[in-house]
């Protein structure tokens, strides 16, 4: 499929979701404090902008994820390899973390704003408890799986630990590990926006939260929206990196393989 | 290198390996099982052995035990004069899967276990064997870019750019349609006299096993033994419609199909 072909199947269902609210918005008596108009959606979102609110909320938001994300990332993918190469540590620690896994994130809450606050702080550390297991899990397999016959030729050539890491388990492992950080992502704002509802002054979530005690739906879908877009471009961003790092992967499924 | 010295004391002159008395036993549910029994083995360079058996008769064992990928506990194995004790470079290895590492390009891949070279040393050492197994001009694809039979010339590259005093390959070309594989067994004879590697290949194909060893190595299974060592001459060895090649032919099959009404329905097959 072409990239114009596949980005028009990509916009078929929201322009139907778009279409139906206009359409139930229109012909119906809904209030607007519960569905709001489109058009009303356009006039928040300009309101939002023009005061800065928007922006504000959002820079906030996105420097927590940051921070959160790429402490997970790198917990996540140290520990994973660390694990996938050693049988050792995998006995150490995986029974530790499939314990801990099982624990929503939302249960955390609670427990880290006794200890850190509402927060810079305890925002991160959501993030960070929600956003290192998918990483930390998908890293794990990636490196498990890599095949023995390669290990097999590392061996062959008297390779040690780390150049075997290098060359073997980490290219292998890198597709899943790609996996692993974009469910993170997601995983991170929705860390997120769960910890912004319950404690915080700012950030986007507290906007949705604020809007909503107001009765401004529109507000609210708003911020949803910027969410859901913030979120594609950084998952964009990431697949664009590992592209460039992985062009075998590319070349071998054109070749059907 | 190092590990090519280890263990070493008792020094036999002239061979590159030199197998005596080998002994191998796995552990399967916990029970040993014999692999090899008594294995005896003496390579001079620049031969090119074969060994034929059935499949889980050790051959393949025999052949990492020789290159140090498995280890064994009973018996002398010794490569280039020193007991093995791990793999090294002037051991190469060929495996039926190629084992190309797919995130390599085919430069890379060839050169996967050069080390302490200067850039320019390297470049050409790849090259003159991308060159050897006709692959020049594929430096930059990848593996998943080849044929098999491709792959197979670059993995056999791989196997001889650290200039090995011995290539081991198993069953290099079990995977090759017919074609290809007669056209990849005459490209081994000719890197092999080019090179004067000394070989030594694992493979279910007794016609193979007749063309390209000097001498082949027939084993059975479970344990494996060796049961007779078969000197091929080099006239009839090279033309496959010769009554000498189909003497051998019949020689190796009547160890594989003692039953006589095996053997008739083998050769009707064929």
């Amino acid at each position: 499929m072409g990239r114009g072909k596949k980005f028009i199947y990509g916009l078929v269902i929201p322009v139907i979701i778009v279409a139906a609210w206009y359409l139930y918005t229109t012909y119906s008596d809904v209030p607007g404090s519960l569905m709001p108009k489109i058009q009303s959606v356009f006039m928040a979102f300009k309101e939002m902008v023009s005061q800065g609110q928007l922006q504000n909320d959002l820079a906030v938001s996105f420097i927590r994820v940051l921070k959160g994300f790429l402490v997970s990332g790198i917990i996540g993918i140290f520990l994973g390899a660390i694990m996938g190469m050693s049988k050792k540590a995998s006995a150490l620690l995986l029974p530790t973390i499939t314990a801990i896994r099982q624990i929503p994130v939302i249960a955390w809450i609670p427990l880290i704003i006794l200890w850190a606050g509402i927060g810079e702080a305890s925002k991160v550390v959501i993030i960070v408890i929600a956003a290192t297991f998918p990483v930390l899990i998908n890293t794990l397999s990636g490196f498990t799986s890599t095949p023995a016959g390669y290990i097999e030729v590392a061996r062959l050539y008297n390779l040690d630990r780390w150049q075997t890491f290098l060359k073997v388990y980490l290219p292998h492992a890198l597709p899943q590990m790609l996996t692993g950080l974009k469910l993170g992502l997601s995983v991170s704002w929705m860390a997120l926006v769960a910890s912004e509802l319950i404690a915080a002054s700012s950030g986007i979530g507290y906007r949705m939260n604020d809007a909503r005690s107001l009765m401004r739906s529109d507000k609210v879908i708003v911020c949803m929206v910027v969410i859901g877009l913030a979120g594609i471009i950084m998952d964009k961003v990431i697949s664009l990196f590992f592209e460039t790092i992985t062009p075998w992967e590319k070349i071998a499924k054109s070749e059907g393989k | 290198m190092a590990s090519d010295s280890k263990k070493g004391e008792k020094k036999k002159g002239g061979y590159i390996i030199n197998v005596e008395h080998l002994n191998k036993q796995f552990l399967v549910d916990k029970k040993p099982v014999q692999v090899l029994s008594d294995i005896n083995l003496q390579i001079k360079k620049g031969e090119f052995i074969t060994i034929v058996g059935h499949s889980g008769c050790g051959k393949s064992t025999l052949l990492k035990i020789m290159c140090g990928l498995v280890d064994y506990e009973d018996g002398i194995v010794e490569r280039n004069g020193h007991a093995v004790a791990g793999p090294g470079p002037k051991c190469g290895m060929v495996f039926q899967d190629h084992r190309l590492l797919p995130w390599l390009k085919i430069k890379d891949n060839v050169g996967f276990g050069l080390k302490n070279l200067s850039k320019e040393e390297r470049e050409r050492n790849v090259k003159k064997h991308l060159e050897l197994v006709g692959l020049n001009g594929f430096e930059n694809s990848y593996p998943s870019q080849l044929s098999g039979g491709m792959s197979q010339r670059a993995a056999i590259a791989r196997g001889l750019a650290n200039n090995p005093t011995i290539l081991l390959l198993d069953e290099p070309f079990g995977a090759l349609d017919a074609l290809t594989r007669i056209q990849m067994q005459k490209e081994i004879l000719r890197i092999q006299q080019e090179e004067k590697t000394t070989m030594v290949m694992v493979t279910h194909d007794i016609d193979e096993a007749i063309y390209l060893g000097n001498r082949i190595v027939v084993m059975s299974a479970r344990p494996g033994k060796i049961m007779e060592i078969i000197n091929v001459s080099p006239v009839d060895g090279k033309r496959r419609d010769s009554a000498g090649f189909a003497a051998y032919k019949k020689r190796i099959y009547n160890y594989f199909f003692e039953n006589s009404e095996e053997e008739e329905e083998t050769r009707n097959i064929l």
